[in-house]
């Protein structure tokens, strides 16, 4: 009877045990809470419970949260950024400005706005890299519109087609940034420096 | 035989040659119907016009299908494809109802495609319209590929394992004999009745479970797997290793990464320029979706999802896996601009996982491991040029490991 109890609270202990162990929705236990939560904000692992670690509060915020609580109560949706002021201009580090054609003004773009890089290895080496990781997948490795997610999504320009064969670098720029046709705006995810490299390379593709 | 058929086959093509050229101004009887024309049209069309047009589908412009009827005449249909704008400037009713319809969304001019590609072309419009629309073909492929790795060394541990039983079992038997053997040995010797009584002591369950030799096995058995259970649980506290949280939208990084390869960079695009490697925003998600909006497991219910929080403006909160603690600072660019390190070589076959979980420790102990391992990627920086040289010649070594840098600096990670 004695071996059976032992053998009852061992399992039992270990079992409960098992619990600090991370799989599933459980993140697992934490060792040191108070060093694992950041207090700043930090968006994508916000503490929206207000009384998260009260139980180890030592200083007393003046809204009256807890130790983890470190989610943003003042933008919208919890949202860590926000919006440039109005009226401001944002300048990278080549000090170019921000491009400000519309959507509709590509014929206009195509013919006016120039390539400010150079035709070196390093930029189209820069834009090949470019290309695959943001373009190849519907427009193909050769760019000829035949990319795995094309067999899905209507409408993935050929690029090597007679039609686009002679478009000029400014006309790239302009459909990257802005989208045409079935393709959608890709100026948020690709800067200007980089949509311009893409554009050299894709020139290096059609011929 | 060649003789006969070449003559005949030449006789066929001039016919048919003649036929083309003088009935050019006419309709649909006149749009070549051989194979060949058909699978050269159906070339052209991938190449020229599928991006805008579908047989059966209305996309950027009208769907094709039956448009050498429709049209008001087949030499129109050329001199549209040739130079729309100019047919749409000439003030012509037709071709300046469709540009107001299409939003008044120009069709590039075509002018290097000759006439006999075009009548090719109508003939692929044709033999599809013919066919009538293509039935949807729903892909049912959820099959278990993943586990295809785990299995096989599974397989391996199971014959190994189902081996060491037969040996064991083999064991037992020879034990038995033996102890028959020396039974029947032992009875052909004179022994008192004390003796007699030990040889052919009857084998009970009893005797077995109160012998020392069992207690001490089931004892020592316990208590090793307990205290391996303890030692495993405790150095699992801090580490989230398996953690698979389930997200706001079912999220296959096994289709998106891995059936349709799209490179991880596309949407995480921070990884290249900062600490964060960013969970993408919903307009990333949009730039397909605003057109597929039926997924391959889930079906429509979790891509409107996606739908609904671009139309009413809103974040989706995606539940973050890889949580390093507050205490210590990793930064991607670092790690994959400057090192280029794969996005595998920490995060685990992530193209193979349809839910993601943290496949790594992740612990200090797993990223000075490989800090100690890999050597710095200097090659073509040269931010690294002289430091390299410099290393060369105090230790005769071409190559450097992040360690020798102050990769295991404590400061390097915390402060």
């Amino acid at each position: 009877m004695r071996v059976v109890k032992s053998l009852f609270i061992g399992f039992s202990a270990a079992a409960l045990l098992t619990a600090c162990t991370a799989g599933g929705d459980n993140p697992g236990t934490e060792y040191a809470p108070n060093m694992y939560h950041s207090v700043a904000y930090e968006p994508y692992s916000q503490i929206v419970d207000e009384d998260a670690g009260r139980w180890l509060t030592s200083i007393e915020y003046p809204d009256g949260h807890a130790e983890f609580f470190n989610s943003n109560k003042f933008n919208p949706h919890r949202m860590t950024m926000r919006e440039p002021a109005p009226n401001t201009v944002s300048r990278n580090k080549q000090g170019w400005l921000p491009y400000r054609f519309g959507k509709d003004s590509l014929a206009y773009a195509a013919a006016s706005i120039k390539n400010p890089l150079d035709s070196s290895a390093a930029v189209i080496a820069g834009g090949k890299l470019l290309y695959e990781m943001y373009c190849d997948h519907c427009h193909g490795a050769k760019g000829a519109g035949d990319g795995k997610v094309a067999d899905k999504y209507a409408g993935v320009a050929n690029l090597n087609s007679d039609a686009l064969k002679n478009i000029s670098e400014g006309h790239i720029f302009h459909v990257i940034t802005h989208g045409k046709g079935l393709m959608w705006a890709h100026g948020s995810q690709i800067n200007p420096e980089d949509r311009w490299k893409i554009a050299k390379y894709v020139k290096t593709l059609q011929k | 035989m060649i003789k006969l058929y070449l003559p005949s086959a030449f006789k066929f093509y001039t016919v048919a040659l003649i036929l083309a050229f003088t009935s050019l101004n006419s309709f649909s009887q006149d749009i070549p119907s051989d194979p060949a024309a058909i699978s050269a049209g159906e070339s052209l069309f991938n190449a020229n016009c599928k991006a805008c047009h579908r047989v059966h589908q209305k996309l950027v412009g009208p769907a094709l299908a039956d448009v050498y009827n429709r049209a008001p005449s087949i030499d129109w249909i050329k001199a549209f494809i040739k130079n729309s704008s100019a047919v749409i400037a000439s003030g012509d009713d037709y071709a300046v109802k469709l540009y107001n319809e299409y939003n008044k969304t120009q069709m590039t001019a075509f002018s290097s495609l000759k006439d006999d590609q075009i009548m090719e072309i109508l003939a692929y419009v044709k033999a599809e319209t013919d066919k009538g629309p293509a039935q949807a073909v729903v892909k049912t492929d959820a099959a278990t590929t993943g586990t295809q790795g785990a299995g096989a060394s599974n397989q391996y541990l199971n014959v190994i394992l189902v081996g060491m039983v037969i040996i064991l079992i083999l064991l037992i038997v020879i034990l038995g004999f033996l102890v028959s053997a020396l039974k029947r040995f032992l009875d052909q010797k004179d022994l008192t009745e004390e003796e007699k009584e030990i040889v052919h002591s009857p084998i009970s369950a009893g005797s077995i479970f109160q012998s020392s030799g069992f207690v001490f096995i089931v004892v020592f058995l316990v208590a090793s797997l307990g205290f391996k259970t303890v030692i495993n649980t405790l150095l699992s506290i801090g580490v989230q290793q398996g953690y698979a949280p389930t997200q706001p939208i079912a999220f296959s990084h096994k289709i998106h990464a891995g059936q349709y390869e799209i490179d991880c960079k596309y949407c995480h695009t921070g990884v290249m320029k900062g600490k964060s490697a960013t969970i993408p925003s919903v307009n990333i998600c949009m730039n397909c979706h605003n057109q597929i909006k039926v997924g391959t497991i889930t079906g429509e219910a979790e891509i409107a999802k996606i739908l609904r929080a671009h139309s009413e403006n809103k974040p989706v909160e995606w539940v973050r896996i890889h949580n390093l603690p507050d205490l210590a600072y990793f930064n991607h660019a670092q790690h994959v601009n400057v090192g280029g390190i794969e996005c595998q070589t920490c995060h685990g076959e992530i193209q193979t996982m349809d839910v993601v979980r943290q496949q790594n420790l992740l612990t200090m102990g797993w990223c000075i491991d490989c800090h100690r391992k890999t050597d710095v990627n200097t090659k073509g920086n040269a931010y690294y040029d002289k430091l390299v040289e410099l290393h060369e010649t105090a230790t005769k070594k071409k190559t450097m490991k992040v360690e020798e840098i102050g990769g295991l600096e404590c400061a390097k990670c915390h402060y």
